[in-house]
């Protein structure tokens, strides 16, 4: 019987085991190379801005930001939204694409995920910045405290937030590292100094590859996936009810939570792409992740896209259905008003840009990939900043009216959380492998094999 | 305990199968990734790591509606906007968190307790191969066990390599 071939290899070259454990270990057992030397140092610099602002912003105190009394929240709260939702990409192509069995995910799935702990990280970095006071970024917790037991109230948004957002970053780390194990071992089983063989050793958790425990690895990774779909779902919801349980219109929309879910996945799909585009040949894994693996990133990027400006274009509609002038005007406001042109922005790079993806040579150009993956990133952070500072600006008393523009110190925090952010990628990159070398080998198809062992997903021609 | 080296992982799974036809006692077999069939050819059982994971994910649902119930209804009710305090829709967020929380944190607990795992163990590996490219069946030698016969029926079956170890794993 003949089956056609419905998708390209996900493994090019006619790599054996071995290879594979050679191409990807390559780059943390050579020397660094002068790339991820100038690299790292670049990214240590912005980090060492985001460190100065950080620390300037906690001297001085938000009086050091643009912001006033109309527009409470603005710089702080875009750059958190905008990081958690890079983050999510990470958990939904290791998590959800594991559920519908889409192994073209083995690939991009670690360095996914490295991007989503890193992204938490920076996003978690801007909550605790805004307080003000963040020594005292302790009392959304519960805690049995001396103010008269005041606990925290548990009606609120923000409170779920904080458990939501640091549930995530624990149960991701978890998933993480447990995805890592084996591929710690196979490290250490290859180690030649003795630094590394005792580093990775410990780390490794003494892994022996026993089918016993491989039985167990199966059955922990797949209630960890199905644990983390509803988990991300419920984190960026959580998110979005931090804006649609208030009553400023432009944020008071039951539409919120699948729009911002959708938001996150786009622009977390647009991060990886930027990462992935550039990881993929300087790491000289262009056979792991091939175009095919580009071109099924870039259709994700185009489906979100347009599910984004489906909400967009939604928002306007009940806005003018529902017959409340303020709803109305917010939104007049938004697309005409002295912001219009950071709508537009987003309108442009987040609805219209991705549509180009319908084309192949589009999605598989990888120039293109990168120069769309910044797009896309632009435009979700614009997407962000419209939702909270056009809503917030002109509120209901038009003699509180006003604009607001960052200050450099926000503006050194923003960049520099791209230093923080890229300073903990690159240590990844040069300590631990960049794909999941055990998932990659389950899928591989050696050149002398009679039959794969798990035929029906392997999107090969089989004769027989 | 003898063990038999193979290079690939079909005939690992066919391997295995013949040997425990045959009546061999077989230990365990290590392999670089996780062969599907091969936990059901050795006849392992369903893990219960399964149960394990509801059984956290409602201890974590239990306390997390303890400790909003204990916190806003019984030691400090608090007025704010005239909003109940006690009201189960907006608990939903927190009891779900902290369920998968404990779901987490408890089931991988329990893996690596039932794998012997922890930080920094000395790693006895059956061959160092065995996480790069190479799948190892053990095969335990019992007093009664023919050693000449079991060596031939591991080769036969495809072993590129056959050793003896003593130490027990």
């Amino acid at each position: 019987m003949y089956e056609s071939p419905i998708r390209e290899k996900l493994i090019l070259g006619g790599k054996t085991y071995h290879d594979i454990s050679s191409d990807i270990c390559r780059p943390l057992e050579n020397k660094a190379s002068k790339g991820w030397w100038i690299g790292f140092t670049l990214s240590a610099i912005v980090l060492a801005v985001w460190i100065y602002a950080t620390t300037y912003t906690m001297l001085v105190g938000i009086g050091a930001w643009g912001l006033n009394k109309t527009v409470g929240w603005a710089f702080d709260i875009t750059n958190f939204v905008f990081w958690v939702g890079i983050g999510h990409a990470g958990t939904l192509i290791s998590a959800v694409l594991l559920l519908f069995r889409q192994k073209w995910r083995m690939s991009i799935n670690r360095s996914a995920e490295a991007m989503t702990i890193f992204a938490v990280i920076c996003a978690a970095s801007f909550i605790v910045s805004h307080m003000g006071r963040p020594w005292v970024a302790y009392w959304p917790i519960p805690l049995p405290n001396a103010f008269g037991s005041l606990w925290v109230n548990f009606n609120s948004p923000l409170v779920w937030d904080v458990f939501a957002i640091s549930t995530y970053f624990s149960v991701s780390l978890v998933f993480w590292y447990v995805g890592l194990i084996p591929d710690i071992a196979t490290i250490r089983d290859r180690a030649t100094t003795k630094l590394r063989k005792f580093m990775y050793n410990y780390f490794s958790m003494g892994w022996n590859g026993s089918t016993r425990a491989w039985h167990r690895y199966e059955m922990i990774s797949l209630i960890l996936a199905g644990i983390s779909t509803p988990l991300v779902l419920s984190v960026h919801s959580i998110v979005s009810m931090d804006f649609a349980t208030s009553l400023v219109p432009g944020w008071h929309t039951t539409i919120f939570p699948p729009y911002f879910v959708a938001g996150a996945i786009f622009s977390g799909f647009g991060m990886v792409l930027t990462l992935l585009v550039v990881g993929r040949v300087v790491l000289k894994q262009e056979e792991y992740i091939t175009l095919e693996h580009l071109d099924a990133m870039a259709r994700i990027v185009m489906l979100t896209g347009t599910m984004v400006g489906l909400a967009y274009i939604t928002e306007f509609f009940v806005a003018a259905y529902s017959g409340v002038e303020y709803e109305q005007y917010a939104f007049i406001n938004r697309a005409t008003g002295p912001y219009w042109w950071a709508y537009w922005t987003m309108m442009s790079c987040n609805l219209l840009a991705p549509q180009v993806f319908w084309i192949k040579w589009a999605r598989s150009t990888p120039w293109f990939l990168f120069v769309m993956s910044i797009i896309v990133n632009i435009g979700m952070w614009f997407e962000r900043f419209v939702i909270i500072v056009t809503s917030l600006h002109r509120d209901f008393l038009p003699s509180s009216w006003t604009m607001y523009a960052p200050t450099i110190t926000e503006v050194s925090i923003l960049i520099g959380s791209f230093g923080l952010f890229f300073t903990l990628y690159f240590l990844f990159v040069r300590y631990l492998p960049t794909i999941n070398m055990t998932e990659l080998k389950s899928i591989l198809v050696l050149k002398d094999s009679k039959h794969s062992h798990d035929k029906s997903e392997k999107g090969e021609a089989h004769h027989g | 305990m003898l063990l038999g080296v193979y290079d690939n992982p079909d005939t690992v799974l066919e391997a295995t199968e013949n040997l425990i036809k045959s009546g061999y006692d077989i230990k365990d077999v290590y392999t670089p990734f996780a062969v599907h069939g091969l936990d059901r050819v050795m006849g392992i059982k369903r893990t219960r790591l399964s149960t394990a994971a509801f059984v956290f994910a409602m201890i974590g649902i239990a306390s997390a509606l303890t400790l909003m119930i204990y916190t806003s209804v019984v030691d400090w009710q608090m007025n704010i906007g005239g909003k109940p305090s006690f009201h189960i829709p907006t608990y939903i967020p927190i009891t779900f968190e902290l369920g998968i929380l404990f779901t987490a944190f408890g089931m991988v607990s329990c893996f690596f307790i039932v794998n012997r795992m922890f930080w920094g163990r000395v790693t006895d590996v059956i061959d160092i191969r065995v996480t790069d490219d190479t799948f190892v069946i053990a095969v335990n030698v019992h007093e009664k066990t023919d050693v000449k016969a079991l060596e031939n029926s591991l080769i036969s079956n495809g072993a590129i390599e056959v050793r003896e170890r003593i130490n027990e794993i």
